[in-house]
């Protein structure tokens, strides 16, 4: 045990040797999450009105226009930036909001003649709040178009059965019809209760992006420093300390395990310091379960310290190790879903990615984060990745040379 | 002539470090392949989009509309989007929500037909169970609902008010209402009547002829990325020729120390024009990005290449040290790479991130190939071109003479 701790010891003091480390221990993480989170956190919402801004463009300026403009206006999920087509394209490209509406000329005239009336709607692409806008921009036209669909219908109807004396009088007919429909639908019931699966407290644990950001962060930056223990093994080989071991009574397990708890020990330090950023800055519910929290904490940075040792027995030098740590590092947690949630992956992809460890601890976290899991939930979770761990681990014990 | 030999030295220094093609070339070729896996392109797909979204529907009512509901749901319309399992149980359902099998379960309760002919307040109501996990994916279950239920109310208020108007144009007898009603409410019902305000998508097209490729934000995100380790390597390569003596046995040499500074700050740049080319020319190749103009995208490569490069300097000579200049990249390259874009898009973010965002060559470059993506030319890129270079010129300017301050390139 004291040889284990001590080459632990030797390791962490290696490791912080270099001030890159600390740039990457704790540093870059911090301000990766206070950006990240204060960016998404008030974007949109720095007039205190946090609905995703949409530009729309009112070319026809009738009063269809302005009932869907009014409609969209009142919608919880947008708000309207009413604008020219020059300033909304200027806009859009400055990125300061995510969707272009465009409503065209003639809507009027188009819907007198019963006609379906086009509108163009623009989405940044790679954006879930343009797809969030685009949905509530088309709840707003189904609430505007559908009296306007119900008077045609009726109207045509009568004029199956009966046609109408002369235009004005069919117009009459069609107006009062849209107007009883309106406020028809207006009296609408609810028919639709949305629940969420978070048993606990379903509003504590709503998603935010806040949220998938601060899991996301942590586990990249977590991720890839682990991943460069590979470059400790690259290091100390160059440097013949390896060979040494040799020498001393020592195991190959012994050694492995003694580099691996070092950095365990130091992974779990800073996740709980950037999860304690999230919950101070943000209220991510982190320590709502503490057990599940720091056994997901363990065993994700278990299999993380596994796979950079596992790394470390395949790579020949300092810098190569600390290439392939960070590219793979990188790769790894954009493919767990640390970068953009999963769902948005194609089917096929989001089965595949179960092989990696950086998918399963994303899994984990949201599983804390988001359905506010006790210890014996996540434990399913914190198994598979210790299995990784394991696996990683006999790879890595197999490959050990001293030299 | 003496310029050239120093940056076409440099330049084959770079491209002969195996560890720095690591990074330089291997690394973004493999993160572009993964954003193209994740986004769809290597399945067919044009971008990051949601398909066979897994949703379980139990019905449990007796009338109509409740099997209306499960073949609205199985229909090919929406076989492409959805993934629909039936299930009897709605405890079974929820608990495949529960164990993130399924992005929502929707549960249509007993007697829902009745109460909506009825038109009655309803104590029963369809249930969206959503899953917290797959937030967008459970946003369109519940729109994809909410369609039905307008659909269906569309007919129901549309009966009504057929009925009532033509019995008071005396159009119908009151014999003739209930049929009259059923028919009026069956045809607006039917999902093919057509929407009158109809909404046609296009993702980042402003101009409608053009279809923006989403691999163009996503492949040159990660090749800017990458070009501002290789300035960094380039500001090292300065002070590792300083400290290994080579820079003053040059100074030495008959050559002066501004074609020295020159010749350095010409082999980073060249190295960085050679890296963005490469990648630029995989990503058309391999992952059949399209990039738009070609003369427009040599001339921001180059522009962001000599802004990338005046960053690379600075460095040098802000940095007493090469390990110094190792930190301050990698910290450079990440922080700018948040700033820029490079891994969350930046539309949305407050107009005060956006400002500093400025300072980095990673948004303006990555405003340019959006731009471009989307169809335009030199023309329409002439400012950002402009501000690359505006910003190249500065950094030099600011390097040269810290690099001259401290006495660098004396060796």
């Amino acid at each position: 045990m004291k040889k284990i701790l001590a080459i632990a010891w030797k390791d962490t003091v290696i490791r912080f040797s270099s001030r890159t480390e600390w740039l990457f221990f704790i540093v870059l993480p911090v301000v990766f999450t206070l950006v990240i989170n204060f960016g998404v956190g008030s974007a949109y919402g720095s007039d205190g009105d946090s609905r995703i801004p949409i530009f729309v463009v009112d070319q026809d300026g009738g009063e269809l226009a302005r009932d869907l403009i009014a409609a969209l206006d009142s919608s919880e999920t947008v708000r309207v930036k009413l604008t020219g087509a020059a300033e909304a394209e200027r806009g859009f490209k400055e990125r300061e909001a995510p969707a272009i509406l465009v409503i065209p000329a003639g809507l009027d005239e188009a819907q007198a003649a019963g006609e379906a009336i086009d509108l163009q709607f623009t989405a940044a692409a790679g954006n879930t709040d343009a797809v969030a806008a685009q949905q509530a921009v088309q709840a707003a036209l189904g609430a505007v178009g559908r009296s306007l669909q119900a008077a045609g219908i009726i109207t045509a109807a009568a004029e199956e059965i009966r046609p109408f004396a002369d235009d004005f009088a069919r117009q009459a007919f069609y107006d009062a019809a849209k107007a009883d429909a309106q406020s028809r639908f207006a009296l609408r019931p609810e028919w639709i209760a949305v629940t969420t699966a978070a048993p606990a407290a379903a509003e504590e644990y709503a998603w935010t992006p806040a949220g998938q950001a601060s899991a996301g962060q942590l586990i990249t930056w977590v991720f890839i420093p682990l991943l460069a223990i590979s470059e400790m093994f690259a290091y100390e080989r160059q440097q013949g300390t390896l060979r040494r071991l040799v020498s001393a009574p020592i195991g190959k397990a012994a050694a492995l395990l003694g580099t691996i708890v070092g950095q365990l020990a130091t992974a779990l330090v800073q996740m709980i310091l950037i999860a304690t950023v999230g919950t101070a800055l943000f209220g991510l519910p982190w320590w709502r379960e503490p057990a599940a929290t720091l056994a997901m904490f363990a065993a994700f940075g278990l299999a993380s310290v596994a796979f950079g040792t596992m790394l470390g027995t395949f790579v020949k030098t300092q810098a190569q190790a600390g290439g392939i740590s960070l590219a793979l590092g990188m790769s790894m947690a954009m493919l767990g879903g640390c970068w953009y949630p999963r769902e948005l992956f194609p089917d096929i992809v989001q089965k595949i990615t179960l092989a990696l460890p950086t998918t399963w601890s994303m899994l984990g976290m949201n599983a804390i984060l988001l359905r506010g899991q006790n210890l014996a939930e996540v434990l399913p979770v914190a198994g598979v990745l210790c299995g990784f761990a394991a696996a990683f681990f006999a790879v890595g014990l197999l490959r050990f040379r001293y030299e | 002539m003496k310029i050239l030999r120093i940056a076409f030295k440099d330049l084959t220094v770079a491209f002969r470090d195996r560890t720095g093609l690591l990074l330089m070339l291997a690394a973004p070729v493999v993160l572009t392949f993964g954003m193209a896996l994740v986004s769809g392109r290597m399945t067919g797909s044009s971008g990051p989009t949601l398909a066979d979204i897994p949703v379980i529907v139990v019905n449990r009512d007796d009338g109509e509309i409740g099997q209306m509901l499960v073949e609205a749901f199985s229909s090919d319309a929406l076989a492409g989007l959805l993934d629909v399992g039936i299930l009897q149980d709605a405890a079974a359902a929820r608990t495949e929500v529960d164990q993130n099998r399924a992005a929502a379960a929707v549960v249509v309760p007993a007697g829902f037909t009745e109460a909506i002919v009825g038109g009655q307040a309803p104590d029963v109501r369809i249930e969206v169970y959503a899953n917290p996990e797959r937030e967008v994916s459970a946003q369109v279950v519940t729109a994809v609902v909410e369609s039905f239920v307008q659909q269906i109310e569309l007919g129901r208020v549309s009966g009504q008010v057929a009925v009532e108007h033509m019995l008071a144009a005396g159009l119908i007898a009151p014999a003739q209402a209930q049929d009259i009603g059923m028919r009026v409410g069956a045809q607006a019902a039917d999902v093919d009547s057509g929407a009158t305000l109809r909404l046609v998508s296009t993702e980042d097209s402003v101009s409608a002829e053009v279809e923006f490729d989403p691999m163009s934000y996503f492949a040159p995100s990660m090749a800017i990325f990458f070009l501002m380790f290789t300035v960094s390597l380039g500001g090292k390569s300065l002070l590792d020729e300083k400290s290994t003596g080579t820079l003053g046995r040059l100074s030495s040499a008959p050559i002066g120390e501004a074609a020295i500074l020159a010749g350095k700050m010409l082999g980073i740049y060249l190295t960085a024009l050679a890296q963005m080319t490469i990648l630029i020319a995989v990503n058309a190749l391999v992952f059949g990005v399209t990039f738009g103009d070609g003369l427009a995208v040599f001339a921001l490569v180059a522009a962001l290449a000599a802004a990338a490069t005046g960053w690379g300097i600075l460095l040098a000579a802000l940095a007493r040290t090469p390990s110094q200049v190792t930190t301050m990249g990698s910290a450079m390259m990440l922080t700018f790479g948040v700033l820029g874009g490079n891994f969350v898009s930046i539309t949305g973010m407050p107009e005060w991130f956006r400002w500093i965002a400025r300072i980095t060559p990673n948004a303006w470059g990555l405003d340019g190939f959006v731009a471009l993506g989307l169809g335009d030319g030199l023309p329409q890129i002439a400012g950002t071109l402009a501000a690359l270079l505006v910003m190249a010129a500065l950094l030099f300017l600011a390097s040269v003479w810290l690099l001259r301050r401290r006495g660098v390139l004396h060796g």
